[in-house]
Formats: C-alpha cells, sequence, structure tokens
C-alpha cells in the first residue's frame, strides 16, 4: 500500500509538472502573441534574481537587481545584491560600472552577452523566433510556454548549448535558462514586470 | 680597495637569502607542519567577487573555490554576468583546464593562475625552517620547489610570500578572517603587472 501511494505521488508530481511539446498550431499561437506584444512595448522595466548552477556547489549563486530596456536595443542591466555593478548595452558598445570603477571593456562578457542581449530585445520584439539561427522546440509547462532555442552556429554553442525561454500568457519573457555545453547554467527570473513605464534616457547612462 | 670591499659586501647583501634581508630572527619549532585552512571545508562553497588587473586591463568577475574531496579542488572564474571565464580543476599534482575562453587560452597566463591558485588551495606544507619578525612568526615551506615563506600572528595564517632569488615574487594577503575563512584576499606580483582582489560575498 505505501508503496502504491509513493508511485501515485510520482506519478502526480511528474504529471504536474511535466512539459508537454506544443502542436504547431499552438506554437503559431505563441508567437503571434509574442510578436503583437512585442509592437506595443516600447520599455521594459523589471526586477531580476539571477541563479548561476554550478553543478559541484551546493547552492546556486544568487544575484538580484533591476533591468531597463527601451526600443529599438537600450538594455541595463544594474545588480544591487550583493554587490553593485551595472552593465549598460548602447551603441554596440558595453559600459560597465563595477562598484564606482567604470569600465567599457569587459573581456569574456561582451561578445556572449551581447547575443544574448539581442536574444531577449528580440524576444520582445517578436523576430526571435529565427530558423536560421537556431533549432527551435515548443512546449507547454503548467500555465506557461517554454521555447527551446539551440544555437545551430557551431562556435556559439561551444559556449551555450540552448536557450530556454519561458512566456506568461500574456506573451512576456518571465524566465531566461542559458544552458553552458557543461550543462551548468544561468537563470533568470524576471519579477514585478511594467511595460511601458516612461524610462527617460539620462537612466541608460552608467 | 676600500671601493672593492664595500662592493662586495654590497654584493653578498643583494645576494643575501630572503630572511636575512628581512632580518627575520631565526627560531627554534617543534611545527613540522602549517595548515592553510581557508579552502579546506568540503562543505562550504566559497564565493568571492573578484578584480583582476592585468597590464592596463581591469575587469570583475565571480571567483568561486569548492573542495571536492580529499586534494581536489575547483576554481571557477565567471563574469558578474554568469559567462565562465575559466574553469579549473587541481587534483593532487594533476591540473586540467576544464573550460577557459579562446580569449584567455594563453600558456604563460595559465600557468601563472595555476601557480597562485595551488598556493591558495596548498592545505599542508612542510616546515623547513622558522623565523620571527615582530609579533609574527614565519614558517618557511616550497611549492613547486619554490621557497615560500608563512606569515601567523596569534596562529592564524595572513600573508605568504614567493620567494625567487631572494627575491619577493609574489604576496598572497588575507585579511579580514573568521575562523577558518578568509573575507579578502589580495595576490600582488612583482615581476608581472598583475594584482587579483577577491572580496568574500
Amino acid at each position: 500500500m505505501h508503496n502504491i501511494t509513493i508511485s501515485l505521488l510520482l506519478f502526480l508530481t511528474c504529471f504536474i509538472h511535466a512539459q508537454t511539446p506544443m502542436s504547431t498550431s499552438e506554437a503559431n499561437i505563441l508567437k503571434a502573441t509574442v510578436k503583437e506584444r512585442a509592437a506595443i512595448t516600447k520599455t521594459i522595466s523589471s526586477d531580476f534574481i539571477q541563479y548561476k548552477h554550478l553543478d559541484f556547489l551546493d547552492n546556486d549563486i544568487e544575484t538580484s537587481g533591476k533591468l531597463i530596456f527601451k526600443t529599438p536595443d537600450l538594455i541595463k542591466w544594474e545588480y544591487m545584491k550583493p554587490f553593485k555593478y551595472s552593465v549598460l548595452f548602447k551603441d554596440e558598445k558595453l559600459y560597465i560600472n563595477d562598484e564606482g570603477k567604470k569600465s567599457n571593456v569587459n573581456i569574456g562578457s561582451n561578445r556572449l552577452f551581447k547575443q544574448l542581449n539581442t536574444l531577449i530585445i528580440n524576444s520582445v520584439k517578436g523576430d526571435m523566433f529565427d530558423e536560421v539561427e537556431f533549432s527551435i522546440e515548443y512546449f507547454k509547462k503548467d500555465n506557461y510556454s517554454l521555447v527551446y532555442f539551440s544555437p545551430k552556429d557551431k562556435k556559439f554553442a561551444k559556449y551555450i548549448k540552448a536557450f530556454h525561454i519561458t512566456f506568461n500568457t500574456e506573451g512576456d519573457v518571465i524566465e531566461v535558462k542559458m544552458i553552458e555545453s557543461s550543462e551548468d547554467y544561468t537563470k533568470i527570473v524576471f519579477s514585478n514586470k511594467a511595460l511601458n513605464k516612461p524610462l527617460e534616457d539620462a537612466l541608460f547612462t552608467n | 680597495m676600500r671601493y672593492l670591499l664595500i662592493s662586495f659586501c654590497c654584493f653578498f647583501v643583494a645576494c643575501g637569502s630572503f630572511p636575512n634581508k628581512q632580518q627575520f630572527q631565526i627560531e627554534n619549532t617543534s611545527k613540522t607542519t602549517i595548515h592553510n585552512p581557508y579552502f579546506s571545508d568540503e562543505a562550504k562553497d566559497y564565493i568571492y567577487k573578484a578584480t583582476i588587473d592585468v597590464y592596463k586591463k581591469s575587469f570583475g568577475g565571480i571567483f568561486i573555490v569548492k573542495k571536492i574531496g580529499n586534494q581536489h579542488h575547483r576554481i571557477v572564474f565567471t563574469t558578474e554576468l554568469g559567462n565562465k571565464i575559466f574553469d579549473f580543476s587541481f587534483i593532487k599534482d594533476e591540473f586540467k583546464v576544464n573550460f577557459i575562453l579562446d580569449e584567455m587560452n594563453k600558456s604563460i597566463l595559465i600557468n601563472i593562475l595555476k601557480k597562485d591558485f595551488k598556493v591558495l588551495i596548498y592545505e599542508v606544507l612542510n616546515v623547513h625552517k622558522a623565523y620571527s619578525f615582530d609579533s609574527s612568526k614565519i614558517y618557511e615551506t616550497e611549492i613547486n620547489n619554490k621557497k615560500h615563506f608563512y606569515f601567523t600572528a596569534n596562529n592564524q595564517l595572513n600573508k605568504i610570500i614567493r620567494v625567487g632569488n631572494g627575491k619577493e615574487k609574489v604576496v598572497f594577503l588575507f585579511s579580514e578572517m573568521n575562523d577558518f575563512v578568509t573575507n579578502n584576499i589580495e595576490i600582488s606580483h612583482f615581476n608581472v603587472k598583475l594584482n587579483i582582489k577577491l572580496k568574500s560575498i
């Protein structure tokens, strides 16, 4: 009896959390919803929590802050905890403010994160579903849509094997997970997201 | 002749051993080993905010050390945004590069980092000689055939100096320690423009 209960519980847990592939029409609806949402989005401001998962650590490394975005391509990530650090993507450059120390070059982060930002910006614009750049798979999970983007470019895939982006029913990005070839990943969870709140250009300085 | 003698004296002083030059007093000690406890707890994830100044460039990131098992450590450096810059494994005397960004993949640099990080994680060292200076007790040891001097105050390790040809090559400073954790580490090189600052987060 005990075993049956455990099996049932396991089955239910799997059932509740299972992600199922979308049908083509469901995927098309999602794409249309995201595009529609993107067309009316001029600014985004959101809180975020970043979880860096390294398989050998006991706990993920948690950092958090604010993200602001303004069309066409201004984006600023401002980390507040446990340290102050902000990075602004503007005019094809990366401006960094590391606890007051300013610079505009940063090894490692620029090429990859530029691509991620392009991806996030594109997800806002609705034109991220680029079959030339990515192999794309669509899933349903609870009330959310989950899309896997696997870069086809081998050089890029060496760093990031896949992006898993979760959308809510309105077509907003609520979570981005970047998975490295080693299976370690960075997960960014957005919350308190506000659309089209006026954001002055002065906010996009570092 | 007098100048020659003075020159000789200067020459000998210049070539003198590091402890002599620093005016360390030799001490008798029963201590045969010295311990570096700062990365020795397998139950702990050691996470630091890092600033690395190399030549005229300065960049930041997150520096992660994990003891996986006996004489087995993993050291990873990522950007604040989470991208990995390098990922090294130290297993006994073996060293493995699990990942490194192409831009950083230079053997000279990897070699310097390997030697520095080895010092951070080396837990038990044989004491060759002991000295004292002011209130510090200093222990002479060897890592990779290079002399390293371990400085302690009140039995707490606060500095390591790697010495070559009687001169300081690299200084490791530990500060804001509580028990077996050091909240600040600074690694300064004297023959290359490299400085690494780590602050526990």
